[in-house]
């Protein structure tokens, strides 16, 4: 008996129960579902990781003031110690930073005509995008001129870009900033969301910002660009060194400012990811574990309803083996249809991430394919195993 | 030539919780091939035993029996489905056809096993449903079907593979008396063409079509007679 012919039998039996054997594929292709789904989304925020980790690069540390500390406890209130002389010694002086830019960014209102959005106004230097790799879609960013002029021109980030023009054309608009009048040149590209959003901001020159808008002289951060991402250990050791001495602080005194990577957070987005993967990844396992113990369950009842039949079959001739791959073919198919279904489902759901390039795999595809007919085989070889030791009398008489 | 079917001293014993039954109690049985023989006796007398024994469905407890030249003691699991489905044409009261599946398919069923392709197997499962006069019913299933013509099926079914024993247990114990004649006369034809067959029945005019009459009571061979008529 070939293996095409114990697939044709198969189905004959299949149809027979056609809405048992339907209701115990959902279960098979629902796990098998959510195992594409964690496969997916895990490819989809790897890839956007990725993306971000380019555009970024990982060679850009940011520095902040330290946080305010009474009586052994952290406080809220905000330290003013970064300067611009920070920001130029650190370039000058460290041969591991290639570049920095002094950042001043504040919270405040920007209105067009009559609509009105609080956001993030933030002051940089031109030298801003170079390190950021971040240029503008449309438009250009200001040069150092207009730093120098304290022009007031601005780069608006996608999402202020958006609630202030609705996508319409923005380029050589007024808007206000804090009720004073700026021209807009640029627009930037969207980035979409990590823990703040990046696409929520004003881009002006630092001078103006400082000067014109909000009346300060110190720095709320600074970044520096390293010469590459191995010159680390040097870089804050020249920070820190540079630092701890403009600011002069004693020996024993803490670093009354922090340093991080940039690309810190995004490891925290990756292992929180992976958390929420490994969690989904659990949850796909057990659906499947039940799809398994379904079909289990399915071919323990075929195989008690088909005594009769096991009987009447082993009675003219089949062996043992014939009735065990019998069955095995068929739990086998459930787990199969089960898979395609699930596959079929899941290529639906991918739709839904295919813009923002999760893709499904091929090969995942095919994987799909066999771990259902694996689990499908795994869940019948116990019945199958019944229904081929059976005493043929004993079926044979069975009611 | 050795006889086809040799038993000695073939005992049964069922074991149903702490009650046993000696269904067969030493029975001895020769028969030789193309002979035409009725089991006869009592309900519960051990005749469906003894024909599943014959047909290698079921193990002596006790004894020998030779098919051929094969001690059947001496066969595998696997040798003995190959008897059943190359050298045994069962036929059973209550036909045990498969309910899901044509008539033709039906009587093929025992080709399959023994690895004909799909081809060879559907023209010699016609053949045999033409020789048993249904060769308008392929591709009715078993309930689409009257008594006798499921009997007739598995006639057909226990022919094809063209054996060289028929075991019929009951053929007509489920049919009417007028299509249990025609089954009967059915089952004289395949003797006359040359088969061996052995019979189980209650009906003494049925019997009476068989050159060799043995009955059976409490499990012993009570009487084994040659009827002078054929
Ligand atoms: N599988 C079995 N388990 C227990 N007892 C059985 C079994 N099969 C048959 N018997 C007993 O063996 C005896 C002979 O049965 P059987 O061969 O079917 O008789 P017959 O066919 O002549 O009516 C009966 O007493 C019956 O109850
Ligand atoms: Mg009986």
């Amino acid at each position: 008996m070939s293996f095409s012919e114990n697939i044709r039998l198969a189905f004959q039996s299949l149809r027979a129960n056609p809405l048992r054997s339907i209701l115990i594929l959902v279960g098979m292709a629902v796990g098998i579902a959510a195992v594409l789904h964690v496969v997916v989304l895990g490819e989809l925020t790897q890839k956007k990781i990725n993306d971000r980790l380019q555009k970024m690069g990982s060679n850009v540390l940011r520095i902040r003031p330290g946080f305010s500390w009474r009586h052994g406890m952290r406080t809220g209130e905000k330290r003013v110690n970064l300067t611009w002389e920070d920001s130029d010694e650190i370039v000058s002086q460290s041969e591991a930073i290639i570049q920095t830019v002094p950042i001043y960014s504040g919270s405040g209102d920007v209105s067009f005509q009559d609509k009105n959005w609080s956001t993030q106004i933030t002051g940089v230097t031109p030298a801003y995008q170079n390190v950021n790799n971040d240029y503008p879609a449309q438009g250009r960013f200001f040069n150092m001129q207009e730093l120098s002029e304290r022009a007031r021109v601005a780069i608006v980030g996608a999402t202020v870009y958006e609630k202030l023009f609705e996508n319409k054309l923005a380029l050589g608009k007024t808007i206000f900033i804090k009720s004073k009048p700026f021209l807009i040149i640029g627009i930037l590209e969207a980035k979409g969301e990590s823990w703040s959003n990046p696409d929520d901001q004003v881009f002006v020159p630092i001078t103006t910002a400082q000067e014109r808008i909000f009346g300060v002289d110190h720095l709320s951060s600074i970044l520096a660009q390293m010469r590459s991402e191995t010159d680390y250990d040097e870089a804050l050791f020249d920070i820190e060194s540079i630092l701890r001495r403009n600011h002069r602080l004693s020996k024993e005194a803490k670093n009354d400012f922090r340093v991080r990577r940039q690309d810190f957070f995004l490891a925290t987005i990756q292992a929180t990811n992976q958390e929420l993967a490994r969690f989904i990844t659990v949850i796909a396992l057990v659906s499947l574990l039940v799809g398994g113990i379904g079909i289990a369950n399915v071919m323990l009842i075929s195989v008690t309803e088909r005594i009769r039949e096991i009987g009447i079959r082993r009675a003219i001739g089949a062996r043992k083996f014939h009735i065990l791959f019998q069955f095995l073919t068929e739990s086998m198919m459930l787990g199969f249809f089960g898979g395609i279904l699930g596959v079929g489902g899941g290529i639906v759901f991918n739709h839904f991430y295919i813009d923002a390039g999760g893709i499904l795999p091929w090969s995942w595809i095919y994987y799909s394919f066999g771990i259902c007919a694996g689990i499908g085989i795994f869940a019948g070889i116990y019945p199958a195993f019944r229904a081929a030791n059976m005493n043929v009398i004993d079926a044979l008489r069975h009611e | 030539m050795p006889p086809l079917i040799q038993m000695q001293n073939v005992g049964k014993t069922y074991q149903t919780g702490e009650v046993k039954v000696e269904a067969l109690a030493g029975i001895d049985l020769e028969i030789q091939k193309n002979e035409y023989v009725a089991i006869m006796g009592p309900s519960g007398s051990g005749k469906s035993t003894l024909m599943n024994i014959l047909g290698c469905l079921d193990m002596p407890s006790t004894g020998r029996y030779f098919l051929g030249n094969e001690d059947i003691r001496d066969l595998s699991d696997n040798q003995l489905s190959e008897i059943r489905s190359r050298k045994i044409g069962f036929v059973f009261q209550a036909f045990n056809l498969l309910p899901r599946v044509s008539a033709l398919q039906n009587i093929a069923l025992p080709l399959l096993y023994l690895g004909f392709s799909p081809k060879v197997r559907e023209g010699m499962a016609a053949e045999a449903l033409e020789h048993v006069g249904l060769g308008d019913r392929k591709q009715h299933k078993p309930n689409e079907l009257s008594g006798g013509q499921r009997q007739r099926v598995a006639i057909a079914r226990a022919l094809v593979t063209r054996p060289d024993l028929i075991l019929a247990d009951e053929p007509t114990g489920n049919l009417d008396s007028k299509t249990g004649e025609e089954i009967m006369a059915l089952i004289r034809d395949l003797h006359t063409q040359g088969n061996t067959v052995i019979m189980v029945t209650h009906e003494s005019y049925i019997a009476a079509h068989a050159a060799r009459i043995i009955r059976l009571k409490d499990g012993k061979i009570e009487s084994d007679l040659y009827s002078n008529a054929r």
